[in-house]
């Protein structure tokens, strides 16, 4: 019974490792998202520490909040870390229009540039142009 | 950014160059490899010269042709590109695409580097003027040290920003300090070695870097701990410090450049919907109670149209109520 317990915890225990550790595909796509944005980095932007995973398909792109500053320039950059995929990336003001912004698209990475005019929320849309569906991670640079 | 291509004719010696324009941002925005390797997969190759090759007379007249059909393309495209960035058509968000948006602290809520790094495109900012007697927490209130564990890595971002070695390493021993009360100091610890590091080696972009890291590790071991709920008061001390420091650095210097940087309406409303979702527990804590009452205050200020600029006594407004609340998250009781 004791036995019995024990493989119960230890299950339980390695499922919940599983849930917190990055995937395989979250491994290779911030890997590859990073390795991007050192382009910007030699430009003097500096990667920000943080990233968010998501999923995408042709019909479901995902949507990202993030807060700027005016003074600031930024490039936003995203991957899936697999060649075959055509990622975009797109930006936006607060009330969801779509804002002009420098488009970079090559394989499964996308990037935007983009100087806000004003500080405040914007959105970034991942959307997956061709391609299965993917997961891809998104970070940024600023200078 | 230019690249010039020679036009193939018969009067080379007098040939104006051609002119491809590639899209460029306004402020000091460059894409050189990037653009550059995409003209070159498109063929546009401009270190090409048809001249050195007289001795195979068919490719030469081959070429000519085809770099004339491939400089008028240039042309064409040169006068469809605009300047400026790339006005993409792109289809507005839909009311649902903008309702269910991921929002996450680590990509949300801007550290207190960025926000520094914003104010210093104007003059020269005098950081050392910003500086605070360092706090001693002698309340055992875990929310209240973490909402001081936000300020002081804002600190620390002040210290690097002022270039001041010494005033880094004390914030490194405040930060922690603060980390071992809350447990988290083990995760800490290695960043707070290389963070005395750097600062004997003047490092001081690897230094900004180091504080990014070092408020990351603060929160993972946090979520580690199971104390993921004080995430939030991290990122709000944080915040709330930085707008001091920067509504701060305004008065001093006061521009409305520098003044439009304060509009973060939704950034409040984001760090305050955190709020709601605290346990009951430390919802009712006085000073979060206390935090949650002024964020309304601030976040009015803070809620201004894009085109409105602040005048300096909405800038002294502003860094009153958040260097009052420092003082009350800082407060030893």
């Amino acid at each position: 019974m004791i036995r019995f317990i024990l493989m119960v915890l230890a299950a339980y225990v390695v499922m919940l490792a599983q849930c917190f550790a990055d995937t395989d595909d979250q491994v290779a796509a911030r890997s590859d998202v990073i390795d991007f944005a050192g382009a910007f980095q030699n430009d003097g932007f500096k990667i920000r520490d943080g990233n968010v995973f998501g999923r995408v398909s042709k019909d479901h792109p995902e949507v990202v909040a993030v807060n700027l500053y005016s003074g600031n320039s930024y490039w936003f950059t995203a991957s899936t870390g697999q060649k075959a995929e055509r990622l975009k990336l797109s930006v936006f003001e607060d009330n969801g229009k779509p804002v002009s912004y420098l488009p970079y698209e090559f394989s499964g990475r996308a990037a935007a540039g983009f100087s806000p005019d004003a500080s405040g929320l914007y959105y970034v849309k991942v959307a997956l142009q061709e391609g299965q569906p993917a997961t891809f991670c998104l970070i940024y640079s600023y200078k | 950014m230019f690249i010039f291509l020679r036009r193939a004719s018969s009067d080379r010696a007098g040939a104006r160059p051609y002119r491809l324009h590639v899209p460029r941002l306004r402020r000091s925005f460059a894409l050189p490899a990037l653009q550059s390797s995409r003209l070159t997969q498109a063929g546009l190759d401009t270190r090409l010269s048809i001249g050195k090759l007289p001795s195979m007379p068919l490719l030469r007249k081959w070429l000519a042709v085809s770099v004339i059909a491939l400089v008028s393309t240039a042309a064409a495209l040169a006068d469809q590109q605009p300047s400026e960035p790339q006005t993409v058509s792109d289809v507005p968000l839909s009311p649902d695409e903008l309702k269910n948006a991921i929002s996450v602290d680590a990509l949300t809520v801007p550290t207190p580097g960025e926000f520094f790094k914003a104010i210093e495109k104007g003059a020269k900012p005098n950081w050392t003027s910003q500086y605070r007697p360092p706090i001693s927490i002698k309340s055992t209130d875990r929310a209240q040290m973490a909402l001081n564990l936000g300020a002081l890595i804002a600190d620390g971002y002040i210290a690097v920003e002022a270039h001041d070695g010494q005033q880094v390493k004390n914030v490194g021993k405040d930060v922690l300090a603060l980390a071992k009360k809350l447990s988290v100091s083990q995760s800490v610890l290695a960043r707070g070695q290389s963070i005395t590091q750097f600062a004997e080696n003047n490092a001081w972009d690897q230094l900004n870097e180091e504080l990014e890291a070092t408020q990351n590790e603060v929160k993972k071991a946090l979520v580690e701990n199971r104390d993921t709920d004080l995430i939030t008061l991290v990122s709000i001390g944080g915040w709330i410090r930085g707008t001091e420091v920067v509504t701060g650095l305004i008065i001093e210097n006061y521009n409305p450049e520098d003044a439009k940087l304060l509009r973060q309406p939704a950034l409040v409303s984001y760090l305050k919907g955190k709020l709601t979702q605290l346990p009951e527990k430390i919802r009712n804590d006085p000073l979060v109670q206390s935090v949650n009452s002024n964020l309304n205050g601030i976040q009015k200020m803070v809620s201004f149209p894009a085109d409105h600029v602040p005048t300096i006594e909405e800038v002294k407004e502003l860094n009153n109520a958040a260097s009052k609340l420092t003082k009350e998250i800082g407060a030893s009781e």
